[in-house]
């Protein structure tokens, strides 16, 4: 059960990572014109539309990882502190609680989102993404490590 | 909407209690995942560790809902000369706050 809902919070965080970074990308890099790469492709899109899936996929990862967390703190953390894995451990420790400030951030990352978009937040709005695409990928990337580090399933 | 305007707020009294609520460990209910056991409050582990983890996500949520609701009553006028980069300025500062008080995991 645990490891299907692992694959499934695997899953979403894909889904939200790629989501995230095409907003971002799209916020702080600008296409000018379309040229056919695909860099330029990837930061055309329409940042406006990624909003309400953004915030669903977040909810939904978190609640996932929120649902197999206990998994983590029998299994994996014990192990981690038996070998001395301090940065691993601490690195998941700092993904609780960037996950947990990114799930407070939803309201006003809604909120300066909401269309039609208020003029003078355009600044606001970039750096809510920012920090939010930080923090998601903060966490894609500790999961990904911890998971490596003690075995997928065992 | 009148209740819209304070989500930012929300946002940021989120943070900063949080970042109390781990400080002072003021979690509303403590998790047993060993025995798969909730409680009310603070409890010391029992068997196995004690997670409070979720206990400090709703004493945030139940903190920053107040505040939004305090901050109902303030007229529109006075919250909205707020500037708008307090909703990214004081989280990022909270996860700077939680990377110094980790800070020991890395330096050992």
């Amino acid at each position: 059960m645990v490891t299907t809902l692992l694959i499934i919070h695997g899953l979403s965080a894909v889904a939200l990572l790629g989501a995230l970074t095409h907003q971002t990308l799209s916020v702080w890099s600008p296409a000018g014109k379309r040229t056919g790469s695909f860099l330029n492709a990837a930061r055309s899109v329409s940042s406006t539309s990624y909003t309400n899936a953004i915030i669903v996929l977040f909810l939904i990862t978190a609640t996932l990882g929120a649902i197999i967390y206990p998994a983590y703190r029998l299994g994996i953390r014990v192990v981690l502190q038996d070998y001395h894995l301090s940065v691993p451990e601490g690195s998941f420790e700092l993904k609780e609680h960037f996950v947990s400030i990114g799930a407070g951030l939803l309201p006003a990352y809604w909120y300066f989102w909401r269309r039609p978009l208020a003029p003078g937040t355009a600044r606001t709005r970039a750096v809510l993404t920012i920090v939010l695409a930080f923090i998601v990928w903060w966490a894609f990337l500790v999961g990904h490590v911890l998971n490596n580090i003690r075995g997928f399933g065992s | 909407m009148k209740l819209m305007r304070v989500l930012p707020l929300f946002s940021v009294a989120f943070a900063m209690i949080y970042v109390v609520a781990v400080e002072h460990n003021l979690a509303v209910f403590t998790y047993h995942p060993q025995l798969q056991q909730f409680a009310l409050g603070v409890e010391r582990p029992k068997a196995g560790p004690a997670m409070y983890w979720y206990g400090w996500l709703l004493t945030s949520a139940i903190g920053a809902t107040a505040m939004s609701i305090i901050a109902l009553v303030v007229p529109e006028r006075w919250t909205g000369r707020i500037w708008s980069g307090f909703t990214w300025l004081i989280p990022t500062g909270v996860m700077f706050a939680f990377v110094y008080l980790l800070k020991g995991y890395f330096l050992r």
